[in-house]
């Protein structure tokens, strides 16, 4: 438990649509990153480093430049395929702060989906390499297809029903109409729509997917000391984590622990270095990319057994502002915008300065956990100052 | 010729590592020359005893259906005459901790379950320029 770090500022650009943003991609990550140094009281001069996730297009090259940084001390990305990266990219600045390489490190997500490839449609490239040479010739060839197969095999191991992922759906659609920025703000969702709604892949409805959206989100972290003399009262990193089990990045489905979220290491280093449990956590975010991922990581998150998950869920216990963990207060991936899940760092922080708009009341730990059944998974666990 | 996905949908890369698997007709695991260790997909080292050297095993090629998932969304233009189809892991009898991805040739779309006894069959595929695969695919037992 170190909070030697701690966020000092948050900031996104307005969310759209899929192909709804006028503005270019790098135009998006600016403005998150201005606003996030604003909401600090920070000069953007004095950012000096960036850190982000996946191949972040919008490199700190290019930021530097483009925002007159004043000297650039430190840039990093994490590898993995998807928002697993979201908690570990804010892990390796508090690392990096800690350590005295850089002052001020920006953390952000930029994602324009309208203007790149859309992360839901498949390449149908002639021919497929590595562990997909072993999937994609029989027609898994998206994210939702290749994570169907994980899911279906968890549900049938624990007797784990369609109504269980229906919640963490209905969860973000309901705590999306409270959000103002949520693009499913005004379109309530209801059991009957999402069961009603079309097969993309059995056991996902459409209402399990993500949408594809444009956008970008951003943090700023300092030191504990620094943070003290700026605008907003700091959320202190209590403990971070990422990681995998023993083989668990085995390709093809064929990890010995099959099928896992790639959850159960990183709750267990969570948890041991945070010195608190997971009854302990006031609120938490669980990105979405599909809902039967959340209550894989849910369970291996350590909230509660894999044959428990349907209660667990169930009758409002994790809807704000009753239930016993509300999840995805801002709407989430799938209720408020999906910026690969930097969205949901950016409500795990303002749940600590009483700023959500599904705000729990007197959050003390509030958690984010990255992106499900890709791998490395990473979590963060903030506090109150 | 592919009976479930259209005739230009994506084919394995072939390497060195899995060119048996994907070309020999026959279900030939990697296994550790040293050791013994069998390990699939295929790597460059024995993740047991870190050797480089390997032999194949061969397996019966009858299996049980340990997971699937039936595809409805059509992720790319060239599977809109596909969908729906199934995708099925099969977990080999003689090499239970093997998992192997397939289509069922026998079976409609909504006729795969967890659980159904299946037997490896083949699909040879000449493409354009020549090369040969023979790619593992699935019949339930009746
Ligand atoms: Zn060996």
């Amino acid at each position: 438990m170190h909070r030697r770090t701690a966020v000092v500022g948050v900031g996104e650009s307005v969310y759209y649509k899929r192909g709804g943003a006028k503005e270019s991609e790098f135009r998006l990550a600016c403005t998150a990153i201005r606003r996030a140094s604003e909401d600090a009281g920070l000069a953007l001069a004095d950012i000096d480093g960036f850190v982000s996730y996946r191949d972040e297009r919008n490199t700190p090259l290019r930021l530097a430049a483009a925002l007159g940084i004043r000297a650039l001390n430190f840039s990093a990305q994490t590898w993995g395929g998807g928002g697993n990266g979201c908690a570990s990219a804010v892990a390796i600045a508090d690392a990096a702060v800690g350590a005295g390489y850089a002052d001020h490190v920006v953390v952000f997500r930029a994602l324009a989906q309208g203007q790149f490839r859309r992360f839901g449609q498949a390449s149908g490239a002639t021919l497929a390499g590595g562990s997909a040479a072993f999937t994609a010739p029989y027609g898994l060839a998206s994210a939702p297809q290749t994570m169907a197969m994980d899911t279906m095999r968890f549900m049938h191991e624990h007797g784990i029903g369609q109504d269980a992922l229906a919640e963490i759906s209905l969860a973000s659609y309901e705590h999306a109409q409270r959000n103002p920025r949520a693009l499913r703000y005004g379109t309530p969702l209801t059991r009957e729509d999402y069961h009603a709604s079309r097969w993309i892949a059995e056991p996902f409805h459409l209402f399990d997917c993500c949408p594809e959206n444009d956008g970008a989100a951003a943090v700023v972290i300092t030191t504990m000391e620094r943070a003290r003399d700026l605008h907003k009262p700091p959320v202190p990193i209590l403990a971070a984590a990422q990681g995998l089990d023993y083989r668990a990045s085995v390709g093809a489905y064929n990890a010995p622990n099959f099928p896992t979220a790639h959850y159960r290491h990183v709750g267990t280093k969570l948890w041991e270095r945070a010195g608190v449990g997971p009854g302990d956590v006031d609120v938490a975010q669980f990105y979405e990319n599909f809902t039967g991922p959340v209550l894989m990581a849910i369970s291996e998150m350590g909230f509660c057994e894999p044959e428990e998950l349907d209660e667990f869920v169930s009758d409002g216990n994790i809807r704000w502002p009753d239930g016993r963990l509300p999840i995805n207060t801002s709407g989430g991936n799938l209720g408020e915008a999906y910026i690969h899940g930097f969205e949901n760092i950016n409500e795990a922080v303002r749940q600590l300065r009483d700023e959500s708009t599904c705000q729990v009341e007197g959050a003390q730990l509030s958690l984010s956990v990255s992106g499900p059944l890709a791998a490395p998974g990473s979590a963060i666990l903030f506090c109150r100052a | 010729m592919r009976s479930i996905l259209p005739e230009d949908w994506t084919l394995p890369a072939v390497d060195e590592l899995n060119e048996a698997f994907f070309t020999s007709g026959r279900i030939l695991l990697q296994s550790c020359a040293g050791c013994g260790t069998i390990q699939h997909p295929p790597e460059e080292i024995c993740h047991r005893c870190q050797g480089t050297e390997f032999e194949t095993r061969e397996s019966s090629g009858r299996g049980t259906v340990y997971s699937y998932t039936v595809i409805h969304h059509p992720a790319h233009p060239k599977l809109a005459q596909s969908v729906p189809y199934a995708v099925v892991l099969v977990s080999l009898d003689d090499f239970p901790d093997v998992r192997i991805t397939g289509n069922v040739l026998n079976r409609a779309f909504d006729g795969v379950s967890i659980g159904l006894p299946v037997r490896a069959v083949w699909e040879e595929i000449k493409t354009k320029n020549g090369a040969v695969y023979r790619l593992p695919q699935w019949e339930v037992v009746e």
